[in-house]
């Protein structure tokens, strides 16, 4: 690293400092963003995935349950469970509902779920017990923590008056929380007892899971049968076009603020040294001295702006999880890795439009 | 780069020509200039504001091109050198003084110094050894760490000279080098300049309207108008 960048740069500190606060923050949006995405990804997927049956049976042109509706009576699990391969077929009942206590109303994605098999129920359970009776239901931690809800709370769904017993978590899909009651009192709230949004089916030891796809298909025409690894994969791919166009959006404007703030500082550094550059050029500066110049002021920047970042990020977002429960995110090193690239890749970029700056730098300025 | 031995002229102009500007707008700042300039040889290029001097300094350096004539620097023509060879040409056989110093504020005086070496293609512990013992034979070691924004204007042009003859170069081009300073300060850099290019072998040009440098130069040159008289 040559000393003339350095000095260059610690020549003004509070402008050196600006552009560090700048680039950090633009940097810490970033972790934040791909946090936020990781920790939504789990959120709104984590049920599926940990209620791991062989397959998951829903109304015909249903492919998911995050953004698709699915009606299936329960004579389809009457049919189901008759043929001979399939050990259960668990119906789950999922709808969305408003939950009451004192004045406040919050909206939950609940699901109605058979206790004695499980299926279909909380992923993860950090307090109280699962679901026993019709009068109790298991609440998301984060929609607890939001609204204040604790264990032996009673909470209002329409009429009915029922007792948490349990808090959840991998239930947070950050638009929207996960609450579990049993079947019978998911189908008395929307009025219809004969209905259910899908069945998670185990099939026999031993059996072909595609063969007894194909004896579902046959036996109930109409229906889709997923197998557990493609129904995820639906899953991810629709929270996926929902939610990762707006975490695009957002991470490519910090992108841009952080290239154009980089740009910025580089360039004003150019032109308040313009006849430092033109002299430096008379007295024989190699070309790939000056670039190198602004290349590794840019990386300097981009750097202490990372470290300043990461100072901040850990204790930014547990913050924001005190203050708004519901975002839920997840970081790793990897993302750390990923975010310090980007930043790497933009300051190059930045320090690229920059030296041509210096191209267009006259030696004979100096000569004035 | 070296090599001395056979070169037999420093600098050589002919018939040397430069005009700005195009079609109407058209100014000549240097007409039919010939010039030899061998080793050793101080050389006064006296002339009133716009006579031409800069022009020609930067016409020497290979910093713009003539419009007419031929330039040839270190016995070979200047347009047969490449860009990169002009610039390793002012990295290491070229010294420039200018009236404004033009030291970079943001570096020491030191390093000011060891970036013309490091220019050349001295290692950073070669540089560092060779700018302190400079600076102690131009008497000014004890400037070595500081900025050059806290230096006198005296001291700051011997820093200008210092860097200048840190390559041994040798061609020293000088732009009105004591434009900027007080009669006795001018006096003493014109003298140390005067013997150390002697010293060095250098061949010095200075473009001056000092009168005082007429004391110390082998050779005068007028020019006016951009005609050498």
């Amino acid at each position: 690293m040559n000393m003339y960048s350095i000095r260059i740069l610690t020549n003004q500190p509070l402008r050196l400092t600006l552009t560090v606060g700048g680039v950090a923050l633009c940097i810490l949006l970033m972790f934040f963003l791909l946090s936020v995405y990781r920790g939504v990804a789990d959120g709104s997927v984590e049920y599926i995935r940990r209620n791991k049956v062989d397959l998951w049976v829903l109304q015909c042109n249903a492919s998911n349950i995050l953004r698709g509706s699915s009606l299936l009576s329960t004579a389809h699990g009457y049919v189901i469970r008759q043929i001979p391969s399939v050990q259960s077929a668990s119906a789950v009942l999922l709808s969305l509902s408003a939950i009451k206590k004192d004045n406040h109303v919050a909206t939950v994605y609940l699901a109605g779920y058979n206790p004695e098999t499980g299926h279909g129920g909380p992923p993860h359970l950090v307090e109280g017990r699962s679901v026993l009776n019709d009068n109790e239901i298991v609440i998301d931690k984060s929609f607890a923590s939001k609204f204040r809800f604790k264990l032996g709370d009673s909470i209002k769904i329409q009429d009915d008056t029922l007792q948490i017993v349990g808090i959840s978590t991998g239930t947070n899909a950050f638009v929207i929380q996960y609450a579990f009651v049993t079947l019978k009192r998911a189908q008395s709230l929307i009025g219809f007892p004969n209905i259910v949004t899908c069945y998670l089916v185990k099939v026999k030891q031993g059996k072909d899971i595609s063969k007894v796809s194909a004896e579902i298909r046959e036996e109930v025409p109409g229906l889709e049968v997923f197998d557990h690894a493609t129904f995820l994969q639906n899953n991810i791919h629709e929270m996926q076009s929902g939610f990762l166009p707006f975490i695009y959006t957002i991470a490519a404007i910090g992108i841009i603020v952080l290239t154009a703030i980089l740009s910025l500082l580089l360039s004003v550094n150019i032109l308040e040294r313009r006849k430092d550059f033109a002299v430096l050029k008379i007295i024989g500066s190699p070309k790939r001295f000056l670039s190198n110049l602004i290349i590794e002021q840019a990386i300097m920047i981009s750097f202490l702006g990372s470290v300043v970042a990461l100072i901040l990020f850990f204790p930014m977002v547990a913050l924001i999880e005190k203050i708004s429960p519901e975002v839920s995110t997840k970081s790793s090193a990897e993302h750390i890795v990923i975010v310090m690239s980007i930043a790497v890749m933009m300051s190059l970029i930045s320090s690229f439009i920059s030296v041509q700056r210096i191209r267009r730098i006259y030696p004979l300025e100096v000569f004035s | 780069m070296k090599g001395l031995e056979t070169v037999k002229y420093i600098v050589q102009l002919k018939d040397v020509s430069k005009t700005f500007g195009s079609n109407e707008h058209t100014t000549t700042a240097v007409r039919n200039v010939s010039l030899l300039a061998s080793s050793e040889e101080f050389i006064v290029l006296f002339g009133p504001s716009g006579s031409g001097k800069t022009t020609l300094l930067t016409l020497i350096a290979g910093l713009v091109k003539s419009t007419s004539g031929t330039i040839s620097l270190f016995d070979r023509s200047i347009e047969d050198y490449s860009s990169l060879e002009l610039q390793q040409i002012r990295a290491t056989r070229i010294g420039f003084i200018f009236q404004t110093f033009l030291l970079i504020d943001s570096l020491r005086v030191i390093e000011n110094i060891t970036l013309v070496l490091r220019f050349a293609g001295k290692n950073k512990k070669e540089a560092q050894r060779h700018a302190c013992r400079l600076l102690q034979r131009l008497q000014i070691d004890h400037l070595a760490k500081k900025f050059p924004k806290t230096l006198s204007q005296g001291e700051k042009q011997r820093v200008a000279v210092a860097r200048a003859l840190a390559n041994k170069p040798d061609l020293i081009i000088a732009d009105e080098p004591t434009g900027s300073l007080e009669t006795r300060q001018g006096f003493d850099i014109i003298r140390n300049l005067n013997e150390y290019s002697k010293e060095q072998n250098s061949c010095v040009i200075v473009a001056s309207h000092d009168m005082r440098m007429a004391d110390h130069a082998d050779r005068i040159l007028h020019l006016r108008d951009g005609v050498l008289l």
